[in-house]
Formats: C-alpha cells, sequence, structure tokens
C-alpha cells in the first residue's frame, strides 16, 4: 500500500480497519440511567481539573445499542459525574464497560471514552428493567427499574439531558511511554429522536473490584431511574482543554 | 485529580487504568508459527510503503499462548507476520493481529500499534497434534496443526533467542477526536531479555477462512514451508518511530 493510501486509513489494521470513518448513527439505542447520591470528596477526586463538580447526584448507565453504524449490536455500562467547565453544565464519563471491541477501540482512539472489555446486559426481566454488569467473571453491578410505569409529559426535557455536552479525559501514549495525547474532550449528540421516555423507581447494587471500581463511588442515597429510547447520532468531538499544551 | 496526577496515568480510564506502565514480562510464552509461501502482488498490496515485502513471498501465521503476562494476565493470540525490510534491514511486519482479552488489545494498539482485535484464538495439544484455531464473531477462521515436538530445531534455544531480537513493527494509527489522523507511524521494537526454554520444527498444516472482518485468508496459501514450536521467557519494552507518515509522506 502507498504512503498516500496509509494517511487516508481509518483505523488499524491497514487489511481491515476495526472502525470506518464516522459520523455514527445509532438506532433504538436504550438507556435506564440510575442516579444516586454520592461521596463529595470522592466525586472531587475523581474529576479532572479543570472540571468542576456540580452537585453530589451521580449516575449509573446500562445501554443497549442493538443498531450501531460500524459497530454492530452491543450493551455497555457507563457511571458519569455531572460537572462543569468555564461554567458550562456537562457529564464526565469515570468508565465504561462494552462487550465489542470496535466500538471499544474506536470509542478510546477518536473520543478517549473511557472503554474497557466487561459484559454488561440491559434487559427486561418479567416487570423489572433490569441491568447487569460481569467483569472478568464477576457480578460487579446491577441495577433494577420498574418497567414503563410514568412517562413525562414533555420530551424535549429528556432531549436537552441527552444533549448535554459529555466530557472525557482522553490519554493515549508515545511508543517511549510518554504521553502523546492528554486532553479534555467534549462530545455532542446530534440528530436526537426521543422515541420513548419512562421514569419510575430504581435501585442499584455496586460490588468492588478493582479493575471494575465502579463502587468507588458509593451510594448514600437511592435515587430514582430513567428508561429511554432514541434514534441519535454520534459525531466527531472537539478539544476543550488540552494537558500537553 | 491534578494535572500533574493525569501526565502520570498509564491510560484509560483514570479511575482503573486498562494498563499499566512498561516494560511487560512475559513468562512461558509459547508460539506455533506456520511459514508459507503466497501471491507477491497480494503481499505487495498489504504491506505498506516504505516496507518491502521478502522476496521469497512468505508469510507467517502464529498463535501465541500467553499464561503469564505482567499487567495482561493470562490471554492467547492469533495473528500475520509478514518478514520485510525497511532501508535494507530486515524487519517483521505485523500485518493482523487477534486476542481474547482486552488490556493487551488497547495498550497494544495504543502504545505501539499493534493491529489487534478481539477475538477467541486457542493454542492447545490436542492427543498427538499441537493445535491453533481461530474464531472471530462466532465464525472459524483459522486452524493450524503441527506434529507434537517431532524435531528439535537446528541450533537449537540459542539461535533460537538470537533470531527473536530481530526488529519488529507495526504501523500505528491513532485517529484525532475531529477525525483527521493524529498519530501514522510505522514503529519499532525489538524484544529483550529472551530466554528460550525449548525449540521444535515439524510438519504443519494451515487452512485460512475468507471472513471480512478478519481478513486472515486475503493472503492465500499457495505451499507450507513448514511450522516451529517455542517457549520462551521474554520482556517487551516502548519502542521508536522508524516513519511518520504525516510529516514523512510527501518526501
Amino acid at each position: 500500500m502507498n504512503k498516500q493510501d496509509v494517511l487516508k486509513l481509518s483505523s488499524m489494521p491497514l487489511q481491515s480497519p476495526t472502525y470506518p470513518t464516522g459520523p455514527y448513527k445509532f438506532f433504538n439505542r436504550q438507556y435506564m440511567i440510575i442516579q444516586y447520591r454520592s461521596d463529595p470528596a470522592m466525586i472531587r477526586k475523581l474529576l479532572p481539573e479543570p472540571l468542576q463538580p456540580d452537585g453530589d447526584i451521580v449516575s449509573v448507565q446500562w445501554l443497549d445499542l442493538p443498531d450501531g453504524e460500524g459497530f454492530g449490536a452491543y450493551s455497555a455500562a457507563v457511571q458519569t459525574i455531572p460537572c462543569t467547565l468555564n461554567g458550562e453544565k456537562c457529564n464526565f464519563l469515570v468508565q465504561m464497560y462494552v462487550d465489542n471491541c470496535p466500538p471499544l477501540a474506536g470509542g478510546r482512539e477518536i473520543w478517549g471514552y473511557p472503554m474497557k472489555f466487561g459484559q454488561p446486559k440491559l434487559v427486561t426481566e418479567s416487570d423489572t428493567l433490569t441491568g447487569e454488569l460481569v467483569y472478568a467473571g464477576q457480578k460487579v453491578a446491577s441495577g433494577t427499574m420498574v418497567y414503563k410505569h410514568s412517562s413525562p409529559n414533555d420530551l424535549s426535557e429528556i432531549e436537552a439531558m441527552l444533549k448535554r455536552t459529555q466530557v472525557t479525559l482522553k490519554l493515549i501514549p508515545d511508543i517511549d511511554g510518554t504521553p502523546a495525547i492528554a486532553q479534555l474532550v467534549g462530545i455532542n449528540f446530534d440528530k436526537i429522536v426521543v422515541k420513548g421516555a419512562w421514569t419510575g423507581r430504581a435501585r442499584l447494587e455496586m460490588v468492588p473490584a478493582v479493575n471494575c471500581p465502579m463502587a468507588d463511588l458509593p451510594v448514600r442515597e437511592q435515587l430514582g431511574g430513567l428508561h429511554i429510547v432514541t434514534n441519535m447520532t454520534l459525531p466527531y468531538g472537539k478539544v476543550l482543554h488540552d494537558y500537553l499544551a | 485529580m491534578t494535572p500533574e496526577e493525569i501526565l502520570k496515568l498509564p491510560s484509560m480510564p483514570a479511575v482503573a487504568p486498562s494498563y499499566p506502565l512498561g516494560p511487560y514480562r512475559f513468562i512461558n510464552r509459547e508460539f506455533m508459527i506456520i511459514t508459507y509461501e503466497t501471491d507477491p502482488v497480494l503481499l505487495r498490496a498489504a504491506v505498506p510503503e516504505p516496507l518491502v515485502p521478502n522476496a521469497e513471498n512468505y508469510v507467517l501465521y502464529e498463535w501465541i499462548r500467553m499464561p503469564d503476562s505482567s499487567g495482561f494476565g493470562d490471554y492467547t493470540e492469533s495473528g500475520i507476520v509478514i518478514p520485510c525490510t525497511f532501508n535494507g534491514e530486515p524487519i517483521n511486519y505485523t500485518a493482523q493481529m487477534y486476542l481474547d482479552d482486552q488490556p493487551p488489545i488497547d495498550g497494544g494498539r495504543e502504545i505501539w500499534g499493534f493491529p489487534k482485535k478481539y477475538a477467541l484464538p486457542k493454542l492447545e495439544v490436542a492427543s498427538d497434534t499441537l493445535t491453533g484455531t481461530l474464531s472471530y464473531a462466532g465464525q472459524s477462521v483459522a486452524m493450524g496443526t503441527m506434529a507434537y515436538k517431532w524435531q528439535e530445531a537446528p541450533g537449537g534455544c540459542e539461535a533460537q533467542a538470537k533470531g527473536m531480537t530481530k526488529t519488529s513493527c507495526n504501523l500505528k494509527i491513532i485517529p484525532d477526536v475531529d477525525g483527521s489522523p493524529k498519530i501514522c507511524q510505522l514503529v519499532a521494537y525489538n524484544l529483550e531479555n529472551i530466554t528460550v526454554k525449548g525449540v521444535w520444527v515439524s510438519p504443519a498444516r494451515l487452512q485460512l477462512i475468507p471472513h471480512v472482518n478478519a481478513p486472515v485468508a486475503d493472503l492465500p496459501i499457495l505451499r507450507i514451508v513448514g511450522g516451529k514450536h517455542f517457549v520462551s521467557d521474554l520482556t517487551l519494552p516502548h519502542g521508536r518511530v522508524l516513519f511518520d507518515y504525516i510529516k514523512d509522506a510527501a518526501g
């Protein structure tokens, strides 16, 4: 392959790139978002400066992604901390677990999504919307929510919530082991269509595990759940802060 | 988390980095390598310039069992290596790799640009046969077999250890957040502190099945040259940039 064609490759390997170029459309993307009150000192510790905490209500989310362009079908579990950057409200993604390598590699390499391989699952079990996360053979998180008990009247609030800027800490080493990329990256979903949304009671349980430390943000108070089905587009992101600059 | 703490992190996520800082020590790393001859035109297309594929049109199809790897754990790998030259110097180019453990996939891609994807490779002794298999997205895509410890390799462990110091390279591609290329380099490394515990050669057979996302069969088998089986301890250190496509591709 000649040098100019090498520069056009979307990703490694040359013979079959792991992911194509974006943007990436998602169809019937389903969320279960469980909010809980956590420990303010731990929130401060996990937030990279210059992000500032925005309250002590964090979330664990399960996602079922049955149809993602370039990526296929997979599931994810995510922990987020609300924060501000220069006064703008955003959500910092602390840790993410997915069961499919192309979105994992693309997620890390393009946007710095803090993804590791795990086995998340979001299913409806009889009357319960149920999320599970297994890492290295151990169950480390489970969440449950009542199934479609009540629906908000105004879906535009849900859309506004999904539009809130996601922030990641993108770290890519150089070949000599020094940092090549160390940035805060901002991501805004595009073309969001909320197909359904429900609120209701929810419970969350997390088990301490060293390589999947969701329980490091402890549950101080169980709050509610939010169940959403959407179509949306994941575009490229923008650099919000460069630690090497 | 302060900027100083952030710049000391080895990898994402900050709360539990996928992989630690190197170097990485491997104990009892077991290889089965089946060498075959392929089509020269397809081989040229699979190798990025300025690398030049070997004149014999040889391809190395590998299975590697790694039961004890610092930072990465216990995993297995399978893939394709193409002997090449860079400015006339012999170098091994890694074309495809499939493994069953995400931290070495992430670290492999992000540090050295190893072209790794997730799949289910297996290397095991099944009665009298050293057997490698590879399954990708539920489908079998490769099967290799060697007669078990048939004959000690000429030169023994010492010659094998020397051979393993040969420079290897990868095409490292990391996009920027806007989708443009941020890192696009040929990256080289050399294994260190190599101890070979045994090395054998034997007849071998290899079957490769066409699959779009694990295209191991894209370099067709014209003739099997032979198989090699060895067990070693070794260290994988950081590496160096050989060629930077963003800076040097115009030349």
